[in-house]
């Protein structure tokens, strides 16, 4: 895998995604090398000792104890309440984050003047700035070859020439002169730290690293994954980077499948760049990315607050509820809007229940949603609600959550016992999930301060959904 | 001759009952008279009787030698003549040893010092009244709610006339020096003691931790601590909440024998004795001004206020509260200035307050709701309904 940041150097959403992304598949199994750039002069030097001692055959291997330390909110949990632990969903995920994953994660260090998101005239300042010490650039001088000159193209770094200058030492010590120069150098570094190595997928993250990676791949005659987060496209809309799309597109024609973090993403990779759509597998990260969220806000078309149900609609759900308590919601907050979406045998007694209330106005039915619609459906709301009666786990609340959305859950699902940034009220308790909504609606003091922390817990408990969705995806494209 | 010095706390605030959004507009009683009887009633007979008792007796046995202080606060008193007279009479029985000492703070706990310096006065006044009403003493030391203290509250309390203030011995304040001498608000005569509170919470915080390596605590062990700073300090000031005895130490851990056999064992040593805030500044000089760069606490481990204002809700809490004053103040209504007043405490705030890890588990120790977002839910929703009930009917009879 070639990825971003290594803790605690957690700089970004990149490399909190990468970190996450990691240690959950890790602790399914899979056995990772961790390839990241590593800016000199932001970190201890023994790490770079190592790197620098022995030339062409150094690889690093650094059992990733940091990521191990953090025990999972799921773990403290059980550790708190003994009872969860016969919960059977709550401790396999238990289990599966714990132990064996540091085993399975090695991470590989190759100096590169490279970060996520750097565009051409910021990894300018970042060069001049000299973020890394003279020292480390006299140890370079030895041991990695710089590159000749910036290539006018990009394609001529997947050619042989590739492995003969990153063979050659050179006497001189820099980094590329421009970023896309720098982007090449990375390249070449990276594919002759893996020489030899044989791998069975290789999955790259965002546009910097697929040049590597399609090198890298195309030596280890391995599939390769091209994971997008971002496209330049989002980062910079019309004004985006001519080559830095360059570098995407072939990135994602090489891939033998690309994952996009949204089906927002999905859909824009596909109009950008004309990827087809059936070889764009959905993975939701953890934690969505604002400007996602922020995509489907600007979208929205109701002018009040919006509450959402979502969930089938069955008696297990509690769909009842959640109308009694929009009705007490609405002498409160006239305009706030409900929607309920989901399907199921209760749906039209909600819907006649809703009418003999008379606030049929305030109800959006928009029944099962999926894909673009359900990302849109949670981005859209002020205040996820799940009042189920019963409820063993219960995942919808950590979805709505990754979306940066307050839920309300009831004290009847096991996720309330696992979540602290939560509102909690008993399912039969309407008058209690009224309150909770109001102020929710009125407080953006309260809103934030939950968002927040719950951004926090959640994101070990959600990197777990996303290693189940990818693996399958892992196995298909080796298979096949 | 060095001394210890004991500060006692006793405060109970008016906890407001679980208000909900719907509520609001139709129900103008805000505070859970059941709880606060309750919690008041328990307390009362797992640590205030019984530990009265033990201060009685003590200070009879020594004749006098063993002393010590309290403040206790407006709303406490009010609610022990409600739910506990007979704490009462134990205090006033205490109050005519000539052995306790009387500390002055706000009426209502509040947080007044940090947002309205009027209304901080106000509610000093009336603490002090009550002191001088019901115990005969006037007040000449000072301790702020949760000792909360920064230059700024230094100067003003020395300008109302205290002779001392008690307050934390925060590291970063202290620096080189040692909490066991008597300091000085800078540029005046107000002496300031500052908590030694590593031997103040190894009986308030550790007493009963079966993890940390010198439990069990006997009086023994702890006169020997005290007794190691002969020659080094002046006096150890050992501050800290009264329900330490019985309530959040129970009566089981032995909290109880650890007090009755501690005074006998500090008076093994010639030298030492125990002394009242107001004699400790008596005997001993002020060794230097204290200047405080920060606003410090006795609250959580950071020793600062984020205890009660270290995020958005509890922010927008404290300001909307202290932004009625006016309103409040111009009613010329006795009973919702009181009640104004008891939706200042503090602990209203500490209850809404979302921190991780150790401090987290002491805040859901003290709360009475499920957690820091119905704290505010409940908070917030009073305070609409306070606008809409009560303040609302003024606003319209006044001309735009």
């Amino acid at each position: 895998m070639l990825g971003w940041e290594y803790p605690p150097h957690i700089s970004g959403g990149l490399g909190t995604a990468c970190q996450g992304l990691t240690t959950a598949l890790a602790s399914r199994g899979i056995e990772i090398d961790f390839l990241l750039p590593r800016l000199y002069g932001e970190e201890d030097a023994p790490h770079m000792h190592l790197l620098g001692a022995s030339g062409s055959e150094a690889i690093e291997r650094v059992p990733v104890k940091t990521w191990q330390s953090q025990e999972s909110p799921l773990q403290e949990a059980i550790a708190n309440e003994p009872s969860l632990s016969t919960d059977p969903i709550l401790t396999a995920a238990a289990q599966a984050s714990e132990g064996a994953a540091s085993a399975r994660i090695r991470t590989i260090q190759v100096p590169a003047m490279l970060k996520p998101y750097l565009d051409p005239s910021a990894y300018l300042e970042l060069l001049a700035a000299g973020g890394f010490d003279e020292a480390a650039v006299a140890r370079l001088a030895h041991e990695l070859p710089g590159p000749p000159h910036r290539q006018p193209e990009h394609a001529h770094l997947l050619g042989d020439d590739l492995w003969e200058w990153s063979t050659e030492p050179t006497t001189e010590a820099h980094y590329g002169h421009d970023l896309f120069a720098e982007v090449a150098r990375y390249a070449a570094a990276a594919t002759r730290r893996v020489r030899g190595r044989k791998y069975d997928i290789v999955h790259a993250h965002d546009w910097m690293t697929f040049p590597a990676s399609i090198e890298i791949a195309a030596r280890a005659n391995a599939p390769l994954i091209t994971h997008v987060h971002s496209l330049e496209y989002d980062r910079a809309a019309e004004g985006a980077d001519r080559e830095i799309v360059a570098v995407e597109r072939q990135g994602l024609e090489r891939a033998k499948r690309v994952i996009a973090v949204s089906y927002y993403t999905r859909s824009l990779i596909n109009r950008v760049h004309g990827t087809s759509l059936d070889k764009i597998s959905v993975v939701h990260n953890g934690v969505y990315t604002r400007a996602t969220v922020e995509a489907y806000t600007q979208q929205r078309k109701s002018t009040g607050p919006v509450v959402l149900f979502l969930g089938r609609v069955t008696f297990q759900k509690g769909p009842e509820y959640f109308v009694q308590a929009a009705a007490r919601v609405l002498q409160h907050v006239p305009n706030a809007k409900f929607v309920m979406a989901g399907s199921g045998d209760m749906l039209p007694r909600m819907k006649a229940m809703v009418e003999s209330l008379g606030i049929e106005d305030a109800f959006r039915f928009p029944g099962f949603v999926r894909g673009a619609d359900l990302e849109r459906t949670f981005s859209t709301a002020d205040v996820y609600v799940m009042p189920s009666v019963s409820e063993p786990f219960g995942i919808a609340p950590l979805e709505a959550m990754s979306y940066d959305r307050p839920v309300i859950v009831s004290k009847q699902s096991g996720v309330s016992e696992v979540l602290r940034n939560a509102l909690k009220v008993d399912f039969w308790d309407v008058d209690k999930m009224a309150s909770q909504i109001v102020a929710l609606l009125e407080l953006p003091e309260l809103r934030r301060v939950i968002v927040d922390l719950a951004r926090e817990e959640i994101r070990h408990i959600h990197w777990d959904a996303a290693a189940e969705k990818l693996i399958p995806i892992y196995q298909s494209v080796s298979a096949a | 001759m060095p001394s210890v010095c004991f500060y006692f706390e006793v405060h109970q605030p008016y906890r407001l009952k679980p208000y909900g959004a719907l509520q609001v507009g139709q129900d103008h009683e805000y505070f859970d008279s059941k709880l606060n009887g309750q919690v008041f009633r328990k307390v009362a007979d797992k640590c205030y009787l019984p530990a009265n008792e033990s201060m009685l007796r003590l200070i009879e046995r020594t004749d006098g030698r063993f002393r010590i202080s309290y403040a206790v606060t407006g709303v406490a008193i009010e609610q022990m003549k409600q739910y506990a007279p007979e704490v009462m009479n134990s205090f006033v029985r205490l109050a005519k040893t000539g052995a306790v000492e009387f500390i002055a703070e706000t009426y209502y706990h509040s947080l007044a010092a940090l947002y309205d310096k009027d209304e901080y006065k106000a509610q000093i006044d009336l603490e002090v009244d009550l002191i001088r009403s019901e115990f005969g003493q006037t007040p000449r030391v000072f301790r702020n709610t949760e000792l909360i203290y920064d230059d700024e509250i230094g100067q003003f309390i020395s300008d109302l006339g205290f002779d001392a203030i008690l307050i934390e011995g925060a590291d970063d304040i202290l620096d080189w020096r040692s909490p066991n001498f008597v300091y000085r608000v800078p540029g005046r005569e107000t002496r300031l003691l500052t908590k030694n509170y590593r031997l103040s919470d190894d009986i308030a915080f550790r007493f009963s931790n079966r993890a940390w390596a010198e439990f069990p605590l006997t009086a023994d062990k702890f006169a020997k601590w005290v007794h190691q700073h002969s020659g080094a300090g002046d006096v150890i000031n050992l501050f800290m909440d009264y329900e330490t005895f019985g309530e959040h130490q129970w009566r089981e851990t032995g909290i109880f024998d650890f007090l009755e056999h501690l005074p006998d064992l500090l008076f093994t040593h010639p030298h030492w004795d125990i002394l009242t805030p107001g004699q400790v500044i008596e005997r001993y000089p002020a060794l230097g001004d204290l200047s405080f760069h920060r606003t410090v606490s006795w609250a959580d481990e950071a020793r600062d206020i984020s205890a009660w204002r270290g995020n958005a809700m509890q922010q927008r809490a404290l300001a909307e509260i202290y932004a009625l004053g006016t309103d409040v103040k111009r009613r010329n209504n006795s009973h919702l200035l009181a009640l104004w007043r008891r939706l200042q405490t503090s602990d209203h705030f500490y209850y809404m307050a979302t921190k991780s890890a150790s401090d987290a588990e002491v805040h859901d120790y003290f709360s009475p709701y499920e957690g820091p977002y119905d704290a505010f839910i409940h908070y917030m929703n009073v305070l609409k309904d306070l606008n809409l009930s009560v303040l609302g009917p003024l606003e319209k009879r006044i001309p735009a």
